[in-house]
């Protein structure tokens, strides 16, 4: 029944995103990139697994995010920790998760995908590569 | 001092009579037949002289019995000395008999000849009045049956001697040690079984040969000094010589010594040598002594092993360790350089209107250097993780693997128009993954230093010998000088100024890294400004244990 609500609530370039990070310039930079993608919808930033997996238990009775953006390297909880409780959650393995790491490693890239992650995408460089990131996930998420 | 019997010496049947009577008074006496054939022989010699040189000789018989002192006495008298001419004879009577004495006198010459009585046999005064009646009784003389006597004598003598000289040599033969017996100039007059199956040959072919035949050429110096010593002084020889034995070839250690045997006079009329035989002992000597050094050697070696693992251990740790900083610091070292792009990024966009075109160049060179530092980075990475310990070989099909380093390097190959000829390769043994990190580093290299308005053309060969692939990538580029063809491959070694060429230095020391990891190797000619080559020698296969 929430579930009904939630998606009565959604329009078009508004859902909210969580962003599990332990670099709080990150949040800075990933902030910019949905404010030129003209996201208006709210960000929540979190510092590592734990305060994700806590965060996501609270909204189970409010608002889910509707995508969820998480970096590997992270104190307490890892990304690849994280990710797995995720997927093994009932009510929170839809969420599309993408892993957004500055390791370029082939096999780490496999093995998140392997666990259910939607997409690898190593730490842009410049600003233009990071905002194509995101407008690209944005219209994914519109579509679906 | 009885005379017992007399007899005349005139002639031949007068030799033979005393001969016959010698023999049969020393056998009442009790003396065995060698002893009397002694005594007989050593009184015939004499008594011969006597008649052939004397005027009127005499012999007289008889036994001394003054206790403690009992002999059997044999004078030969004659008016004239006849003793003169009669030295061998003599010389021969005085190893016959126990004494030989001389007197001359004004009346003539006495010869006394004595030999000891034994003194269990029981002799008296009555005794010897019976030996007297016995001669007197005696039968005539029969040259005939003397002669006959006296061969049949010899007979029984001869058999004695025989089975005297069989019982001798069976001894002998048995001891378990090599005998022989020299005379006095050093010839081999016996000697027993052993000697003869151990050196082979006779004793008579000895004396013709001599001792260097049978002695190892490193000890005769010492065996002929130590046997001319021996016979100068007069003493035993010892020594410890190798000798050769017959049926093997072998020299083996034996023990070697001579003892002389003097007769009454001192003098030394015989020689007996003892061989025995030590090689055993001797190689057990050697061998305790070898064995005790490899010990030496191999505890040494225990220990070298103990300490070599160790160093290992050690090694391997320390490469992880190496491995995992290596990791951790480029890691640690990208998220402030990303910051520093995605900021002078913003930068640009945001403040480029409040910038000046110099301003902007300052932002875009920091933006450059912090490029370099990436690329360094991401090098440095890759060389760091080729300390790794295990790389997993398996067949790798060349073609395909170049197939891929084409594509990685398409957007470059384009760019240049550059056209790369290659031959068709076979599979190897080895690291997909390491291979291609090597040929995109060759072929990038050769696309990278092109001369400026030439189209670079890169020609990939290949030999094939039983055990390895020589691959050469051949470039039309700017070359670089022949004397620095090794330095390149060092670890930041560049030829050219970042202004001229990117790159960080790291590309060929890589490069040399893999090939190593393959068991191969790498090297580099080069003309400059017209070419250059690099070639790639691989094993085909890799072995299990590395």
């Amino acid at each position: 029944m929430n579930k009904i609500l939630n998606l009565e609530k959604y329009c078009l370039m508004s859902f909210p995103i969580l962003v599990v990070d332990d670099d709080t310039e990150d949040h800075m930079i990933i902030q910019e990139y949905f404010e030129d993608a003209n996201y208006k919808d709210s960000i929540k930033f979190v510092m590592n697994g734990l305060e994700a997996i806590n965060y996501l238990e609270s909204e189970k009775q409010g608002v889910l995010p509707r995508l969820i953006i998480m970096d590997l390297n992270m104190p307490i909880m890892n990304g690849t920790q994280t990710l797995v409780t995720i997927k093994r959650d009932a009510e929170l393995k839809n969420i599309p998760v993408i892993i957004y790491s500055t390791s370029e490693n082939e096999t780490e890239k496999r093995k998140t995908l392997s666990l259910g992650a939607l997409d690898y995408v190593v730490k842009p460089l410049s600003f233009e590569e990071g905002a194509k990131v995101v407008s690209k996930f944005l219209s994914y998420l519109e579509r679906n | 001092m009885k005379e017992i019997v007399c007899v005349r010496l005139e002639n031949e049947m007068d030799l033979i009579l005393a001969h016959k009577r010698a023999m049969r008074l020393a056998e009442l006496s009790g003396l065995s037949l060698i002893t009397q054939t002694s005594i007989a022989t050593a009184i015939s010699e004499i008594a011969r002289c006597a008649i052939e040189y004397g005027k009127n000789a005499e012999l007289r018989l008889d036994i001394d019995l003054t206790p403690q002192k009992r002999f059997l006495k044999a004078v030969i008298s004659d008016s004239i000395d006849f003793t003169p001419r009669c030295k061998d004879a003599l010389h021969y009577a005085e190893r016959l008999v126990s004494s030989v004495q001389v007197q001359s006198t004004p009346k003539g010459t006495m010869i006394t000849l004595k030999h000891k009585l034994n003194a269990s046999t029981p002799l008296t005064e009555a005794t010897l009045t019976s030996f007297a009646d016995y001669f007197k009784l005696e039968p005539p003389l029969s040259p005939y049956d003397e002669l006959r006597r006296k061969n049949l004598l010899l007979q029984q003598l001869a058999e004695k001697l025989m089975e005297k000289e069989k019982d001798f040599r069976l001894l002998t033969d048995s001891l378990p040690l090599m005998m022989f017996s020299s005379n006095s100039r050093g010839q081999i007059t016996y000697s027993n079984k052993w000697v003869l199956d151990f050196l082979g040959v006779a004793p008579k072919e000895i004396n013709g040969i001599g001792w260097k035949a049978f002695i190892h050429p490193d000890e005769f110096v010492n065996f002929s000094r130590n046997l001319n010593d021996g016979i100068a002084k007069q003493i035993p020889a010892t020594g410890q010589y190798r000798l050769k034995e017959k049926s093997t070839g072998n020299y083996l250690w034996h023990i070697v010594s001579l003892f002389p045997i003097k007769n009454e006079k001192s003098e030394i009329t015989l020689w007996i040598g003892f061989l025995v035989d030590i090689n055993a002992q001797r190689t057990i000597g050697q061998t305790l002594r070898d064995n005790d050094i490899l010990k030496g050697v191999q505890e040494k070696l225990f220990e070298n092993e103990g300490e070599l693992r160790e160093k290992i251990v050690e090694l391997n740790r320390s490469n992880y360790e190496l491995e995992q900083f290596a990791h951790l610091a480029s890691h640690d070292l990208q998220e402030p350089l990303r910051k520093m792009f995605f900021y002078s990024d913003s930068l640009l966009r945001k403040y480029s209107i409040h910038l000046d075109e110099p301003g902007r160049k300052l932002i875009r060179s920091m933006r450059m250097a912090a490029g370099r530092m990436k690329d360094l980075i991401r090098d440095l990475l890759s060389y760091s993780q080729l300390q790794q310990q295990k790389i997993l070989f398996e067949e790798v099909d060349m073609n395909e693997m170049f197939q891929k380093v084409f594509e990685e390097l398409e957007l470059v190959i384009q760019e240049k128009n550059a056209v790369i000829q290659k031959e068709n390769f076979p599979s190897i043994h080895g690291n997909q993954i390491r291979l291609h990190q090597l040929f995109v580093n060759l072929v990038g290299n050769a696309l990278k230093y092109s001369k400026p308005e030439t189209p670079p053309v890169i020609m990939i060969t290949s030999t094939v010998s039983s055990k390895t692939i020589t691959i050469n990538v051949r470039d039309n580029g700017i070359g670089f000088d022949e004397k620095y063809k090794e330095q390149i491959f060092d670890l930041f070694e560049r030829l050219h100024t970042k202004d001229q060429f990117p790159g960080t230095g790291i590309g060929l020391s890589v490069c040399k890294k893999i090939a190593e990891l393959h068991h191969g190797q790498i090297s580099a000619t080069s003309e400059l400004g017209s070419y250059s080559e690099f070639e790639v020698i691989l094993p085909l296969e890799q072995n299990i244990e590395p």
